[in-house]
């Protein structure tokens, strides 16, 4: 079970700013993003925008391996702007 | 306390509230630093066409706080001499004209609080999660 958060453009279309979810411990980038969208569909339009941030450490949708634990925050990061 | 060596210190803040320019120059001052280099981040009238009166900024911000305490690292492995660091963000509404941001750097010799004023905002533009709402 991790919390994931949503952020700028994501929070629109996820309808939602934070949420736990159920994802195996093991799991790729990608297939947490597949996850994702399952929840909440609308999402896939921004698929190419956007990257994670996974215990606060930025990590691209792709191959990555995540290994997560119980509780871990998992954030959706759409482009920043304004740094 | 002894008051001695004067420790390099980063002091980080994000907040909703006006910021300070004294109060964040004030941080970084130093007997041992003949320099404080200061840049200060406002919010202009107009933005990709549109007129502007005031920005609204939204962060994640245990993990804005975490990026910036990186670039503050990395400034010092850069620039050995920098003495402190201030960061202030400020996150909600903007009007024009108000500081967004104002960090500032204070090193012995002026070049090095320059240089690392500069990386400093422009690392942060490029890495911390902070949206323009």
């Amino acid at each position: 079970q991790v919390s994931v958060l949503y952020f700028a453009r994501s929070v629109e279309l996820a309808g939602l700013r934070c949420e736990t979810l159920s994802v195996p411990r093991q799991i790729t980038s990608l297939q947490l993003w597949e996850e994702i969208v399952k929840v909440h569909p609308r999402l896939a339009v921004i698929r190419d925008q956007v990257v994670f941030a996974v215990r606060q450490e930025y990590v691209l949708i792709g191959d990555q391996l995540l290994v997560l634990q119980p509780g871990d925050e998992v954030a959706i990061i759409p482009p920043i702007s304004g740094g | 306390m002894e008051e001695g060596k004067d420790v390099p210190k980063d002091f980080i803040k994000l907040k909703s509230e006006k910021l300070s320019v004294d109060e964040v120059s004030e941080l970084v001052v130093s007997p041992y630093c003949g320099a404080v280099s200061l840049f200060i981040g406002t919010t202009r009238n107009n933005f990709e066409g549109k007129k502007v009166i005031h920005l609204e900024y939204e962060a994640y911000p245990s993990m804005a706080e975490t990026e910036i305490k990186k670039i503050c690292r990395d400034v010092r492995q850069k620039w050995p001499s920098v003495k402190h660091i201030a960061v202030h963000r400020r996150l909600g509404v903007v009007p024009v004209t108000e500081a967004s941001v104002i960090i500032a750097v204070s090193s012995p010799h002026r070049a090095e609080a320059l240089e690392a004023v500069i990386y400093c905002i422009n690392t942060l533009k490029a890495s911390a999660p902070i949206w323009k709402k």
